[in-house]
């Protein structure tokens, strides 16, 4: 459960976020708008990169803005970035196992926590190839497995889908449908590609200048008139 | 309790050469992002040519203008034939690289003139007046003038001349400033012709007032980067206060028992301070 | 520094046991079992210090490898080492080994001490503060000198200076040696075993990006001061091992710029391979006695290390060792010939 309350940031002059109130409860909800809306803006102010001027966030009921930036992994909050931050020196198995370094494992034993969850992304064989011979589908799927160990309550995902082939891409859905199920948190997914958010999430947050203009089930929020106009186009007549 | 007086006025005019070098060093620092780690051992070579030319007969008066040009062609030579091809790299490397320059020059100095003990003379140490009840050598008395009117012909020249300008916005933006039409190959020229200047004017007078050794005088690079830590390498105001309480200090603890001979590591305090005081607040820069 | 450097060369292997590294290591270590025998006095001394300082170097790779730290300070932290290392050998008599460790442990202690403000801000600080505190050991050093056997803080004697006690096992020259190659490869072994774990993973990810690491839960500054100790304690290792070689030290060895040279010398020999320290540690010492040899002024080598320096930086990053990889790579490829397979 995501709560946020007023979030306001500011950039200078302009207002990356503006006055933000929503409930996110769903186990998958989508985040979308137009470029500049505040959509990585609010990942980054769950990630703790950015402070807020105003306003408060929280996660399971606990307020977020005590929580220095290098915690809030432990503490359950996870991302996986546009640009994708896979070390490249390290193998698969060893980029799991950094992050599992720093987050809680309940005794249970590393190796099976990491084959568990290299498994679960689909990269259960190239455990031991080291990151920079992934392609780049493989490296997100490592990002994915990173952010599922270690009891996590929200995995935020950065624009996931982008420049996928399309048995990629329908694996990407499988692997986000399932993210709850295998470890229990929830899924805020950031992404441009439309299909892919009616297909795994069943609610979305519309942002647009740094507010909220839309929250509810997906196929709702994709035909609200006020989404369309500031984000998806008129519909094109007959088509 | 001993009498402060002469350590204030040799601590000024030592303070006056540490500011020198370092405008030289924050100046540069601003236009090409460059750290001279090299400053000292440039200035040391001028005050060797300087010591070189009086020690063949040339005349006194004219040896250290022509230390100050060799530094000064020394400098923008690194600048023009061996800084471009670092300038795709990170801050880190393109200050090693001046690190190694100090140390090619080191070696050359040591090679050409050993570490004996030796003093650079200059025409005005025999010139002084009274000041305050102390003798102040007109060199000591020039070199803090200087200190003064060069901190201030390089901060109207920042503020008002359209190559100051230049500056300024390379400075601020190199790859935008090249895109608007800022020849940065030129200002950059200028930029390591200014270093060079300063450090060799801060190299003899150094020489002059300390002592000619190449070692010394490379390391006094070392006040002069910790002047420009205290000036955040931006602020050139801050950076003349550092040098100036750095040389100040430094000269007041001579005297001073058990602490006088280590007073050397004056420089060294006054960064971890500044270094510590500019953690106060912690900040997270998000690219 | 960020991984763009990195690419190509690997200090960190994946989980599988490096049989081919660790056999090279092993005949390697036999072959120096057998080389005393075949040296001067004079050049075993001499490659007694340079086993010393393959350890300082190793010291000024670990932190530039992993962190891209540029620390200008560890020939004086091996000062540091050195120091404590006399005074606890001098002072209580206690055994070699105990001796080496205080000074690893003294050495560690000053560089976190003096590198902590600078370990939270841009690596161009850390280079600066350790440029400082080079030149700060050296004022304290030349002023207070290395104790040899005398009473007081300082353990300064009056009479006779007398020599670091050996370790019980390695009393000649010879034995020292072999003594100094095991305690290089033990250092070298601590170093794989943080590279192999959670230290290794997390220097990784700080290499990799702020961003990575803090996300993936990383405390950055936690993990820097871990591997500037670790250098650290390195330098004061190797600091122990040149008191105990040569016997005492001398307070004049320890100008700035030595460290400086280090530092040079690692990037030159090779930061990011294994075989670089040992390239570093042959150029810093050996490489001056040949000059001494031939009659050729020290200088000299202090200019060919910069030229060497200036020139690894603008053109190859991964220094000698990595050229020499590098070449080795390309022989056996043509060896191999066209559709051979690759090990």
């Amino acid at each position: 459960m995501i709560e946020i309350d007023d979030l306001t940031v500011l950039f200078g002059g302009v207002r990356g976020l503006s006055a933000l109130t929503a409930r996110l409860p769903e186990p998958i909800t989508g985040l979308v708008g137009p470029n500049g809306a505040g959509k990585t803006t609010l990942i980054n102010v769950l990630s703790g990169f950015i402070r807020p001027a105003r306003g408060s966030v929280s996660v399971d009921g606990k307020d977020l803005k005590g929580i220095p930036v290098h915690k809030r992994a432990a503490f359950g909050i996870r991302r996986t970035f546009q640009n994708e931050q896979v070390v490249e020196n390290l193998s698969a198995a060893d980029n799991v196992a950094a992050v599992l370094d720093n987050v809680p494992t309940d005794g249970q034993p590393r190796r099976a926590l990491i084959a568990r969850a290299l498994d679960f992304v689909g990269l259960g064989a190239k455990a031991n190839v080291l990151g920079r011979n992934l392609n780049a589908y493989e490296r997100r799927m490592v990002e994915i497995a990173r952010s599922t160990v270690g009891s996590p309550r929200l995995i935020m995902m950065d624009e996931p889908g982008a420049g996928l082939a399309q048995d990629e891409s329908e694996h990407l859905r499988q692997v986000i449908r399932n993210v709850h199920r295998h470890c229990g948190a929830q899924v805020l997914l950031v992404d441009h590609d439309v299909d892919l958010i009616s297909a795994t999430c069943a609610a979305t947050l519309v942002l647009d200048f740094g507010s909220s203009i839309a929250y509810g089930p997906t196929p709702d929020v994709l035909a609200d008139p006020k989404v369309r106009t500031a984000y998806l186009g008129v519909l094109e007549e007959g088509a | 309790m001993p009498d402060f007086t002469p350590f204030l006025v040799s601590g000024l005019a030592l303070a006056a050469t540490y500011v020198l070098s370092a405008v030289g060093i924050v100046v540069l620092y601003r236009a090409s992002g460059v750290v001279n780690f090299a400053q000292g051992a440039v200035g040391a070579l001028a005050a060797f040519i300087s010591w070189s030319i009086v020690e063949r007969g040339g005349p006194e008066s004219l040896s250290w203008l022509a230390g100050v040009t060799v530094a000064t062609l020394v400098s923008l030579a690194y600048g023009r034939l061996i800084a471009p091809r670092l300038v795709s790299t990170d801050p880190i490397t393109r200050a090693v690289a001046t690190l190694s320059f100090a140390l090619i020059l080191l070696g050359f100095m040591g090679y050409l003139w050993g570490e004996g003990p030796r003093r650079l003379r200059l025409p005005t140490d025999t010139m002084s007046f009274e000041l305050l009840g102390v003798r102040v050598t007109l060199t000591r008395a020039i070199a803090f003038g200087l200190g003064v009117s060069v901190t201030a012909i390089v901060m109207l020249f920042l503020a008002h001349s359209r190559m100051g300008l230049q500056m300024r916005a390379l400075a601020s933006n190199r790859e935008l400033s090249a895109m608007l039409g800022v020849r940065v190959f030129r200002i950059d020229g200028w930029a390591w012709v200014i270093s060079g200047v300063l450090a060799g004017v801060s190299g003899v007078l150094l020489a002059d007032l300390q002592r000619l050794s190449g070692q010394t005088l490379t390391f006094a690079v070392i006040p002069a980067i910790a002047a420009a830590v205290i000036g955040r390498f931006a602020s050139l105001p801050a950076t003349v206060a550092g040098a100036l309480a750095i040389g100040v200090c430094e000269a007041l603890l001579t005297p001073v028992p058990v602490i006088g001979p280590f007073r050397s590591a004056t420089p060294f305090i006054f960064a971890v301070g500044a270094m510590l005081w500019m953690q106060r607040k912690p900040v997270f820069v998000y690219r | 520094m960020t991984d763009r450097s990195l690419e190509g060369v690997s200090l960190v292997a994946s989980s599988r046991l490096p049989l081919r590294e660790i056999a090279v290591g092993a005949s390697a270590l036999a072959a120096l079992y057998f080389l005393p025998s075949y040296l001067s006095d004079y050049w075993l001394r001499v490659l007694i210090s340079v086993a010393a300082l393959v350890v300082a170097s190793l010291s000024v790779s670990v932190l530039f490898a992993q962190l891209g730290m540029v620390s200008l300070a560890q020939y004086g932290l091996l000062g540091v080492g050195g120091w404590f290392a006399l005074r606890m050998s001098h002072g209580t008599g206690a055994p070699f080994e105990l001796a080496l460790l205080t000074g690893g442990a003294a050495a560690a202690l000053v560089g976190l001490v003096v590198g902590l403000p600078a370990l939270r801000m841009r690596g161009l600080y850390l280079a600066i503060i350790t440029l400082m505190m080079a030149g700060a050991i050296q004022v304290l050093i030349s002023a207070f000198g290395f104790p040899d056997g005398g009473a007081g803080i300082l353990g300064k004697s009056t009479g006779a200076r007398v020599m670091m006690a050996r370790p019980f096992l390695a009393q000649s020259d010879p034995a020292y040696f072999r003594y100094a190659v095991v305690i290089a490869a033990i250092c070298y072994l601590l170093v794989l075993a943080h590279l192999r774990g959670r230290p290794g993973r997390a220097w990784a990810m700080i290499r990799r990006g702020e961003v990575c690491a803090l996300a993936g839960g990383v405390h950055i500054v936690a993990y820097k001061v871990w591997a500037f100790a670790l250098a650290g304690f390195l330098a004061g290792i190797a600091g122990g091992l040149l008191a105990g070689g040569v016997g005492q030290l001398d307070g004049s060895a320890f100008p700035a710029s030595q460290s400086i040279m280090l530092f040079a010398l690692t990037i030159v020999g090779g930061a990011y391979s294994w075989f670089g320290p040992i390239i570093a540690g042959l150029m810093l010492r050996a490489f001056p006695a040949l000059l001494n040899e031939f009659h050729v002024d020290g200088n000299i080598a202090t200019m060919v290390f910069g030229v060497g320096l200036l020139h690894a930086l603008m053109t190859a990053p991964q220094g000698i060792a990595g050229q020499l990889a590098d070449a080795f790579r390309s022989v056996s490829k043509l060896v191999k010939g066209n559709g051979g397979t690759t090990a």
